[in-house]
């Protein structure tokens, strides 16, 4: 049974309770509530909180240093003319656009392989894994920008066949796709998610499918890719919300900048150096809000279109 | 299937059905062992909070503890510390508290300060900065304390003044220099220019002879463009200037569009690095920086920052002046800039011992035997006699620039106006854009100006 569906049978559970039941109920709610108490206090002070400051001062002018000045939805309309903003946009837009399906690709593919019972498979687990615990950091973001730099490993290989490289993270060109090559190498936590998703496909599918004599690629489109589409479209929605809020190696990779000319320029980015650079922190509220809006409707269209392509098995 | 709030797995879900008929008698033992971990954890989580939060600055033993916080590499940070040592040493009941790091993050942390009211009480100023902070009132006047100012160069004391009341006192003077790799123009075989009499034209040909004669990837200049200051210079030139006295641009989208056109024959001449390592050269440190690794012969920096580069590039550096048109010294239009000021914010809660602190700083000559040059020339008269014998052989180099410059100094520049802060990366972007091609000069030229014009509105 898949993740998701597991969920729903959960919530499904009706009918009568008896009044010992109800009672220990109760009982195990209290419990719950206590050990959740740490977390309670922690979304009300750090993000709730918070969140709805930012929705006040994305109505307002606030330049930090001084008391925030209501100014009604002036923030929201001056997106609409604000150039730099929409070349962000359009960067974000990229990013997730191309490096999502690529790392999913890859993460599939990956575990397919190490599905099919590799000695060590642990092992390989872990070492494919280790990049997602170490991809978000800073001090990985610095060794890309080492790798891909002018003089960098990756050009000191392509000089060894006579090619001269480009600065892939300093030229406008390049540095972007450098970027997405960076959140692609970061498949190890989808692949682990798929991993457990090809454990939980019921073997007799397959053994049916072997009797009717189907090769294994028919194997591949009409068993495993149906049995496994509620897990893609739970990694689908996680990376692209993930991916949307990217920040730190757009920030690292350009030196905070956003640079080359604003190519690596995230949403996020360019959202932090308005509030915090500019001393724009009524707008930037206002982008963050705009970023929720976003990403809220890229999730909805992502469960709407689940209809027609998510298959679950109960 | 259990979710960290990262959206990473954590692990494979575990069976509903085996957690639910776990025996009682454990669960009720569970419970109680539970009950008392999870307040522990709330204990936890919120003296972490008290622990982060409003800093007590009285300690127990009745000691004031202040806040100080500058920007600056490992070498000013040692001197500094020497200099808060000498002032500790004279008075046992303050304490004073550094926090340092690089010149971007500076500007972002000490906004957030600001805006948490959670300032440092003593703040390194920059002339960028310092109408934006003090104009919105987070900065201290302070004429109203007792810091004796009457041995400071009057055009320095100035420098700090605005109409907020004296919020900056000038830690040092400088000076924008070309500084020279002589190693560099050595293993070229190429005599180092003669800074009273060069031009643009000669800068350009000695940069690109240079690069022609050295092993590739050593340029004979850094590009400028990744800061104002060089534009400064050369508006200046030219008749124009960055700012105007009404807190306006001083130039036309032409004017910089002419400077970057420079810019791109320097680059076709191959005098200064390519695009993409003009972009990484950037994001470098002072010690990482093209002239101190021995990649560029000349390039754009502040007088003060000779000494930490000549320890860094681990031999002499030279500093020149500008080049200027006609190639006559007084016609480089150089300026003295006070180099950082000393400021407090205006809601410390020991504005006395603050005040005694940058009085120290910048009258005690035991703070300037500390200091040194680092921060620039001292702007009091008698620190700088002083502390003369004591200077470094590279600090020595830097006051005796500052002295011979004298009388070839343009008009003071007027002072940069609220929202400055934003101008040096918008320099920094279309000078990309101009020298990969994306945008002509003239186009750079006009997004640029329009950029700043709302910018410093």
């Amino acid at each position: 049974m898949s993740a998701i569906g597991e969920l729903s049978t959960m919530t499904r559970r009706k009918g009568p309770m008896t009044k010992e039941e109800k009672k220990a109920n109760g009982r195990d709610n209290k419990a719950a509530y206590v050990f959740l108490l740490p977390w309670l206090i922690g979304l009300a002070v750090i993000t709730v909180g918070p969140m709805l400051m930012s929705l006040y001062l994305s109505f307002t002018d606030y330049n930090l240093l001084q008391p925030p000045e209501w100014v009604g939805l002036d923030n929201f309309v001056r997106m609409f003319g604000d150039a730099r903003l929409h070349n962000s946009l359009r960067v974000t837009f990229t990013y997730v656009l191309v490096g999502v399906p690529l790392q999913l690709a890859v993460a599939l593919v990956i575990a397919l392989v190490l599905d099919k019972g590799l000695r060590g498979l642990p092992f390989y687990r872990s070492i494919f894994y280790l990049p997602s615990l170490l991809g978000g950091s800073v001090a990985v973001a610095i060794l890309w920008k080492q790798i891909f730099g002018t003089t960098g490993l990756v050009n000191q290989v392509l000089a060894m066949v006579g090619i001269e490289g480009p600065g892939w993270i300093s030229d406008p060109n390049t540095a972007l796709g450098s970027i997405i090559l960076l959140h692609v190498w970061t498949f190890g936590s989808p692949m682990i998610i798929f991993l457990a998703g090809l454990r939980q496909i019921p073997t007799m599918y397959y053994e049916a499918a072997e009797v009717d004599g189907a090769s294994t690629l028919q194997k591949f489109w009409r068993i495993t890719l149906p049995m496994l589409s509620p897990i893609i479209f739970f990694n689908l929605v996680l990376q692209i919300i993930g991916s949307f809020q990217s920040f730190t190696q757009a920030f690292i990779v350009s030196g905070g900048n956003g640079g080359p000319s604003d190519s690596t320029m995230f949403f996020t980015l360019y959202l932090y150096q308005k509030g915090f650079g500019q001393f724009d922190m009524g707008y930037a509220s206002a982008m963050a809000w705009f970023l929720l809006v976003i990403i809220g409707a890229f999730t909805a269209i992502n469960f709407i279109a689940s209809k027609y392509w998510v298959f679950y098995d109960d | 299937m259990l979710v960290n709030p990262k959206g990473e797995a954590v692990a494979p879900a575990v069976d509903a059905e085996t957690r639910a008929s776990a025996p009682r008698r454990t669960k009720r033992k569970l419970r109680a062992s539970a009950l008392v971990a999870a307040t522990a954890a709330a204990v936890l989580a919120l003296t972490a909070c008290g622990g982060g939060g409003g800093s007590d600055s009285k300690s127990a033993d009745g000691k004031v503890e202040l806040r100080f916080a500058w920007w600056g590499g490992d070498k000013r940070a040692q001197v500094t510390q020497a200099a808060i040592a000498a002032f500790e040493a004279e008075n046992p009941n303050i304490k004073i508290k550094p926090e340092y790091g690089d010149w971007s993050g500076y500007w972002d942390k000490l906004a957030t300060q600001v805006a948490a009211n959670d300032a440092p009480d003593i703040i390194q100023m920059d002339e960028k900065y310092i109408t934006e902070y003090s104009t919105r009132g987070a900065l201290l006047d302070l004429s109203k304390y007792q810091i004796d100012t009457s041995k400071l160069d009057a055009a320095a004391l100035d420098a700090g003044k605005g109409e907020k009341g004296l919020t900056g006192i000038a830690a040092g003077i400088n000076a924008a220099t070309i500084l020279a790799n002589p190693a560099v123009f050595q293993a070229a075989g190429v005599a180092i220019p003669d800074d009273k009499t060069w031009t643009w034209e000669d800068f350009e040909r000695i940069s690109a002879e240079v690069t022609a004669k050295s092993p590739k990837g050593t340029y004979g200049a850094a590009a400028y463009g990744t800061d104002e200051a060089s534009l400064g210079v050369w508006l200046r030139q030219n008749g124009k200037s960055l700012y105007t006295e009404d807190g306006k641009l001083g130039f036309e989208p032409s004017d910089i569009a002419e400077w970057w056109g420079f810019l791109k024959e320097l680059s076709e001449k191959k005098a200064v690095p390519s695009a993409s390592e003009v972009v990484e050269a950037e994001a470098a440190p002072l010690d990482q920086s093209g002239l101190a690794t021995g990649k560029n012969g000349l390039a754009f920096w502040w007088s003060n920052q000779l000494p930490a580069l000549e320890k860094a590039a681990g031999g002499e550096l030279q500093i020149l002046r500008f080049p200027s048109k006609t190639g006559k010294a007084e016609d480089a239009k150089l300026w003295y800039k006070a180099s950082q000021f000393w400021s407090a914010s205006s809601r410390t809660k020991h504005p006395e011992e603050t005040a005694k602190f940058i009085d120290f700083l910048t009258n005690n000559v035991k703070a300037g035997e500390a200091l040194l040059a680092d921060r620039g020339v001292y702007p009091n008269s008698e620190v700088r006699e002083a502390i003369a014998p004591k200077l470094a052989k590279a600090d020595v180099k830097v006051v005796d620039f500052i002295d011979e410059i004298k009388g070839e100094l343009g008009e003071a520049p007027a002072a940069p106006p609220k929202g400055a802060g934003s101008i040096q990366e918008i320099v920094k972007r279309y000078t990309s854009e101009v020298l990969f091609n994306r945008l002509s000069t003239e186009e750079a030229g006009k997004k640029a100006v329009d950029e700043m014009k709302s910018a410093i509105s």
